[in-house]
């Protein structure tokens, strides 16, 4: 679990410039699909949602929890791409199940932390000297607690489910927003644009949502992707641990933890789970990449 | 403004940092979970001594408002009262005691490995930008943050106790002075296993700031007037890249401490982690609330001691 926030965190801050016109007019999409790393970002993390869709709709090749006698232990074909476990399920009906699971899990997670961060950050970057000097305090404390530790002491209090594994991956998070979200915004208010908007006379409120929120919705975007795969890491952490969702909800993690038992006689039902464990994480990582470079005009180039 | 002067208002800031720690955790693990803690304490009064449910009432602050549970908590706890487990009917001080060497060996092991093959590898791919030497380092990194440790773990554990018979940490395990080598055998494969991700992630940072730095004017001077390349290399490059790395291996030790509550858990360490884990599973809440704080605590003072390290190394980070 070692995704870290700062290296992430470019030394200025990333701010989608206004007077960049040429970058009005193309999509963010095709922005992204222009770098090397916001590609393969882009195409994994496709695969990636239409299998967690997948497992969630039930679309899976077999159902995930159908025991068949007849396949017990099966190592990788054609007809189980994951090799069956020793019920004779599909491991990898399972792993997608568990993906659908996983993702709901880590994308609930990411909205708290979102929502709540970029929030505190807008506010603490706009705001005056107080309530900045306060929250930016506030985050310094939650940030000395190490985020997979403040989850566990969440979930000691709220007691496993998916909703109490989101909010317990979620508030760790939440400082590294604030964070992020602030220093373009403290540039941004400076900027002539926002000092135009205030002697015209425009509210805060109308500078925060119109002007100033647009303008950093590419540094959010970023932090999202890379909180993303490391929502992943950390969910997956909790359930091998025994701390996700309880049974029958099996997420990704537990189904590794569950597999080490059997890994000396059937290694693929530990490949599995592993394996999307990781896709997941590395796609996400290098869309983030790619959102970087595309909202970062001086990084395009490389 | 002086050395010293930056050292005590450092000083002064984690006192306070620590203190919102405290409340932070209060909140999460004392009033969040408020009756349950209650509940907890009743079920398993009748078990413990007379002094043991005192210890844990004055713990608990049980009765009082919320303040002053705080308060009393506080006390209690800078006056060595972590409370009593109300599952092995120990004091969670004694527990503490007996955990937390296995976790700090741990982390040192983990540590020292993590940033000997990050600084290497990370000046290795620096010093040859393009090449195939920085491909490697590139490749190490993606793979060292792509994979989680548990999985890690789970593979090591099963591989080697398989096809070489060969588990120490099967045995129960030993202390660093009663059989060192075998401590050792226990404590590598689980730091190595911890300190890749560290590795992939000093290696980074270690690579950007050598490369920022290289590209600087001084650097092309020392070139220009003849230095000689390995004191170029380790004066003029590393040195000054030292400040993001020790950094670096500072933030790193709260991914570490997370990692050890994992990786003690598939090795079977009696570390603070397993305690950690342990007790969660048993809702034995004077536990968790006294380890994730000894936790977060050290974490806190690591960083503290790192800021004033380099404010001592680098002369650049006095002056304000």
């Amino acid at each position: 679990m070692n995704v870290d926030p700062l290296v992430n965190e470019s030394p200025e801050p990333i701010v989608s410039d206004a007077s960049e016109t040429p970058t009005r007019h193309r999509s963010w999409l095709g922005a992204v699909w222009r770098s090397r790393n916001g590609r393969i970002g882009l195409i994994i993390v496709a695969i990636v949602l239409i299998g967690a869709a997948c497992g969630l709709a039930g679309l899976t090749p077999y159902p995930p929890d159908l025991q068949n006698p007849n396949v017990v232990l099966k190592g990788v074909s054609f007809a189980h791409l994951f090799g069956t476990d020793q019920f004779g399920r599909d491991v990898f009906s399972e792993t997608l199940q568990g993906l659908g699971v996983s993702l709901e899990i880590a994308a609930l997670s990411v909205l708290i932390a979102g929502a709540i961060g970029s929030l505190g950050g807008i506010v603490a970057g706009f705001l005056g000297k107080w309530t900045s000097a306060v929250i930016m305090r506030a985050t310094d404390m939650m940030f000395a607690i190490p985020t997979v530790l403040f989850a566990l002491a969440i979930v000691t209090a709220l007691g496993p489910s998916i909703v109490d594994s989101s909010i317990a991956i979620g508030v760790g998070w939440i400082p590294i927003y604030v964070r992020v979200v602030r220093s373009p915004v403290l540039a941004l208010r400076e900027s002539d644009f926002v000092r135009a908007g205030r002697v015209l006379g425009f509210s805060r409120a109308r500078l925060l949502f119109r002007h100033i929120l647009p303008s950093v919705t590419g540094v959010i975007a970023v932090q999202t992707s890379l909180a993303l795969a490391w929502a992943i890491l950390a969910e997956a952490g909790l359930s091998f641990l025994g701390l996700g969702p309880p049974p029958p909800t099996a997420s990704l993690g537990e189904m590794v933890s569950s597999s080490s038992s059997l890994v000396n006689i059937a290694w693929w039902t530990l490949v599995g789970p592993s394996l999307i464990i990781v896709v997941a994480v590395v796609g996400f990582n290098f869309l983030g990449d790619g959102l970087r470079d595309a909202s970062d005009p001086r990084t395009r180039t490389q | 403004m002086t050395v010293l002067s930056t050292i005590v208002r450092r000083l002064l800031s984690t006192l306070v940092t620590l203190l919102g720690v405290s409340i932070i955790i209060f909140i999460v693990l004392r009033l969040l979970p408020g009756n349950a803690v209650t509940a907890s304490l009743g079920v398993s009064e009748g078990l413990l001594t007379h002094a043991q449910v005192a210890a844990l009432d004055r713990y608990y602050g049980v009765g009082q408002p919320a303040v002053q549970q705080y308060f009393s908590w506080l006390h209690a706890t800078l006056t060595g009262n972590l409370g009593v487990s109300l599952v092995s009917r120990e004091s969670v001080s004694t527990l503490i005691g007996t955990a937390l060497p296995v976790t700090l060996e741990l982390a040192f092991f983990a540590m020292l490995v993590g940033v000997v093959l990050g600084v290497g590898v990370g000046m290795f791919s620096a010093l040859h930008p393009g090449r195939w030497q920085d491909d490697l380092g590139q490749f190490v990194s993606v793979v060292g943050l792509a994979i989680p440790s548990f999985i890690l773990g789970t593979v090591l554990v099963t591989y080697m106790s398989f096809h070489f018979h060969y588990f120490p940490s099967s045995l129960t395990f030993v202390g660093l002075f009663t059989n060192p080598w075998l401590n050792f055998q226990q404590i590598i494969f689980p730091a190595l296993v911890l300190s890749l991700g560290i590795a992939a992630a000093i290696l980074r940072t270690t690579r950007a700031a050598v490369l920022e730095v290289s590209n600087l004017n001084f650097a092309r001077t020392a070139l220009g007037k003849g230095v000689s390349r390995r004191a170029f290399i380790w004066r003029h490059l590393f040195l000054n890249a030292l400040t993001a790395v020790v950094t670096m291996s500072g933030i790193q030790l709260g991914y570490l401490l997370g990692g050890t509550v994992i990786i003690e858990q598939i090795f079977i360490l009696p570390g603070l982690g397993r305690l950690l884990i342990t007790s969660i599973n048993n809702r034995d809440f004077p536990v968790v609330q006294s380890v994730i704080l000894i936790f977060a605590a050290g974490f806190v003072i690591v960083n503290m001691l790192v800021d004033v390290f380099y404010t001592s190394i680098d002369p650049r980070t006095r002056k304000r």
